[in-house]
Parts: structure tokens; sequence; C-alpha cells
């Protein structure tokens, strides 16, 4: 059965809403420097974190509210609000609405500085913390404020829970629990303990661009020392295509695949990546020759790109065009299957492709990429593969097609 | 300390955790539920003027009183023993 996404709201260092993300993602601009939000200091005499902070938050929330709530779960409402009100929701029976979150461990940064602030009086705990912490605070808050009451569920799948989130909605509305069901890529607020952790561990980058935070972020490209974090989050309205009627729609989800390869840790594991890929095109009833565009993981590690080279290579994708959208807005980690489907639904749309940032050198020069030098290229995407691929052995592929002219969402 | 500072600290806390009561006058007479100041605001602004005094009171302690004063006499006779 065919998914529909209908509605899309977004969030990431490019803007608020998809004007400015698809003009954003375009262009490409230079988001990238050193992190600066509360909590996110690096130790004394240590390098200090690069990465990508969203602007300052549009406040939809009562002030009320607003204190009660962490920053993934007011960012998660911005995004739901525009995703919502682009599919109209409003009228449809709250009982076939459903809900999936994507991410774990989301407030981490709020959570260490109220740790740090209360460390020495913890008889003075706000109760308030009991709950605010939580991941599925932000499905609460979001149904508080939503008529959705078919179900919430919050999907742990560490950079790959925006894709799961997508795929377990998929599921919901497969199953006839749900008639449509929001996927909600969540924002993961790193504190400064896991920046530096990700850091020691190899996985976060930049020693080497330290002092040119813009050429830190470099997919695929033979200098890149790390991925670069970037603050996101989108949500993504989806349903069944038929129910979806002759309204205007973003894309089809045609296909998923979703499998553990037996990793524990953060090594990458080709052969997971090729199943994936194998379930998403047999269910969508595609070969990879029918595949016009990949939107890698592409994540700027050295051991991740080079597993995902492989995984290409076996998939023989080199007919393909293919560009890396972390090299514009950073790794969203929980978000970041979430926000680059939406990246691959706005190229649909925009009929056009998005440079890779800083792909200089280029690991594998026989693929077919959109590099950083020529701006956007035009390309009608007709069918295109997206991977997301998370620590502990998580490895998940979607095959999303382009709707037909006249049903393209404005 | 008198219990008269206490109420202010009190009503400073509740401005503070329902931003719309700001402007709104209250006085010790008042009652925090009547107010509109739900459960678990009233435990964070009874924990925040407890953590701007400095005493420790067990939250069972504090149930019983009827308006912002009767609490702020209250939080006065623990702290005091």
């Amino acid at each position: 059965m065919a998914i529909a996404v209908t509605g899309i709201g977004v969030a990431c260092g490019l803007g608020y809403g998809k004007t400015a993300f698809r003009k954003g993602l375009l262009d490409a601009p230079n988001l990238f420097s050193v992190l600066k939000r509360e909590g996110r200091e690096a130790a004394d005499g240590e390098i200090p974190f690069i990465g990508v902070e969203l602007l300052d938050l549009p406040e939809t929330l009562p002030p009320r509210l607003a204190r009660t709530a962490s920053f993934p779960a007011r960012v998660a409402l911005t995004v739901l609000e525009e995703a919502w009100s682009d599919a109209g929701l409003d009228g449809i029976d709250p009982d076939r609405i459903g809900l999936v979150v994507g991410g774990t461990n989301l407030m981490a940064r709020e959570q260490a500085l109220a740790a740090r602030s209360y460390a020495d009086r913890l008889a003075y705990v706000p109760p308030r913390h009991g709950h605010m912490f939580l991941d599925t605070d932000i499905g609460g808050l979001c149904a508080s404020r939503f008529p959705i009451r078919g179900f919430c569920q919050t999907v742990g799948a560490a950079s790959a829970s925006g894709s799961v989130a997508i795929i377990e909605a998929m599921s919901a509305i497969r199953s006839g629990r749900v008639d449509v069901c929001i996927a909600l890529g969540a924002l993961q607020d790193l504190s400064a303990h896991d920046l530096h952790a990700m850091r020691s561990l190899g996985a976060m980058g930049s020693a080497r661009f330290s002092e040119e935070p813009g050429r830190a972020c470099r997919p695929m490209d033979a200098d890149h020392d790390g991925f670069i974090y970037g603050e996101a989050s989108a949500a993504l309205v989806l349903t069944r295509s038929e129910w979806a009627g002759a309204g205007k729609i973003y894309g089809t989800l045609l296909g998923a695949g979703h499998v553990a390869d037996g990793t524990r840790g953060p090594e990458p594991n080709s052969a997971g990546q090729v199943r994936a890929a194998e379930l998403a095109l047999r269910e969508a009833g595609l070969a990879a020759a029918d595949i016009d565009y990949v939107n890698g993981h592409a994540t700027s590690t050295s051991a991740g790109d080079i597993a995902e080279l492989e995984t290409w290579r076996a998939l023989d994708l080199a007919h393909a065009r293919i560009n890396a959208t972390k090299s514009i807005f950073g790794h969203g980690l929980s978000a970041a299957g979430a926000i680059e489907t939406t990246a691959v639904l706005i190229q649909m749309q925009a009929g056009h492709l998005h440079p890779t940032r800083n792909l200089d050198n280029p690991l594998d020069a026989g693929l077919n990429w959109v590099g950083p030098g020529a701006g956007a290229v035009l390309h009608d995407i007709r069918h295109a593969l997206k991977f997301s691929f998370g620590f502990g052995g998580i490895d998940t592929a979607l095959v999303i097609a382009a709707p037909d002219i006249e049903r393209r969402a404005e | 300390m008198d219990s008269s500072k206490i109420v202010e600290m009190i009503i400073a806390e509740i401005r503070e955790t329902v931003p719309e009561l700001a402007d709104e006058p209250i006085t010790g007479a008042d009652s925090m539920a009547e107010l509109g100041v739900d459960s678990i605001e009233r435990s964070e602004v009874i924990l925040a003027t407890m953590g701007k005094l400095g005493v420790k009171i067990p939250m069972v302690q504090l149930h019983g009183p009827k308006n912002i004063g009767e609490l702020a006499d209250l939080i006065l006779d623990k702290s005091a023993g």
C-alpha cells in the first residue's frame, strides 16, 4: 500500500518553515560555526564544538506553558503546527490520527544543566523535572495542543530514528490502526557531555577544520573527519494514497526496509545497509536501475562514508544522481531521517537537486555526484532512495516516488 | 525573617511560575488554588521559596494552609523548629 505525504513542517539552521528550507537547500549557504547554546561549552583547553544551531524559536506557546516545555518539545510543536495546517487536518476524526515521535535522550542538554544547577540542592528540584525531560513529553505536549487521539508513540533508533518514525507511521496506516499518521523527527538537544563523548569516540569531527567551521562538514570527501551536529526537526503527515484523494501531495512512500545488522556500537555494516535497500526496493516493486536519485545517510565519518559507498556500489547505483544533505545543515541525529526525507520531497517539488558542500575530492569519483561547485542542478526526481543508519546496528532505506506534476503540492 | 516577607517571596514565585498572574493583585489572603495555580505549579512555588530561604521542610508537612498567609506562617514555624 503506497503512503502519501500530504503535509510538512521543518526547522533547521536554514530557518523555520518550508519556504526558508527550500531556498536554503538550493542556495546552500555556510551555516556552520562554533556552538554557542548554553551547556555546549567544551572543556577548558579543548577545541570548541562546531555545528549548526537554530535561530530564535518563534514562540507560539503561552508563556505559562512554554516555561514547562523542553526546547525539543517546543520545536516539535512548531513543526507539527506547520505540517498540520499544511495537510489540513482540522476536521479529521481525532481517533483516526496517530503520532510517532522519533528519538531518545532528546533533552540531554537541559537535563544536564538542571543536574548541574541542583547538584548541591537536590531538595529544591522542581517537581516538573519528573516529566518534562521524558522523551514521551513531546508526544504528550503535541496531543495536548492538537486533536491527536489515535495514539502517540516514541521510537528510538539513534540516527535512524526519524526514518524509523516514518516506517512505523506507514505501518500504523497500513494496519488500519489510523487513517493519518504524523512522523516527527525530534530535535536531539546534545549536551557538552554528549558532544565530547562522540568526538572522543571518533564519530564527531572536527579537529581538522576547527579554525574553519564552514569546511568541517564534508560527507564523502577525502578530508572528512567526522559528523558535524546540526539542530533539526521535521514533521511529515502521512496517509494512504487513495485517502489523499485528488489533493496535492509531496510524494509517495512506496517501500521501506528496516533491519538489524548485529552491530552493537557505532560501526557501520554495509551488508545490513544493502539488505535494507533490497527490502525497500522489493516492496516498491522497483529495481536499483529505476532509482534516479540517492539521498545518502552520508554523515562525514570515515568508517560510515566508506561503508555506505560500498553499499551503493553493491547495489549498482552509479547511474543515479547523489548528494549529501548533511553537508548543508549538519547531522540532526534523531531528526536526520525525517528532515532528510523532507529534503528529498522538497527537491522533487523544486525540480532541482541541492549541491553537496565541501565535496572537493570525492572518495569515489565514479559516482554521479551533485558537487559543491555549480549550485543546484536541474533534475526531475522520479524515484528516490533514502538511507538512514543508527548506532546499534540499525539500517533503514525508503523508496520515495515523485507525484505526477498535476498532483504536486505548491 | 517575618511572615510578611515570606508572603512577598511566595507571591513573587507565583508571578514567575504563572506569567499570566504577573499583573494581577495578589495578597496573603488569596489561595493559590483559587488563583488557578495548579498542583505541580504550587509545589514549584513552595520549593522555590524554600530554596531562596535555604530551608528544607518535607512537603507533607506543608499541607493544610488555606491561603498564602497561612502557608507563610507555617513555613516560618517549621523552619524555626
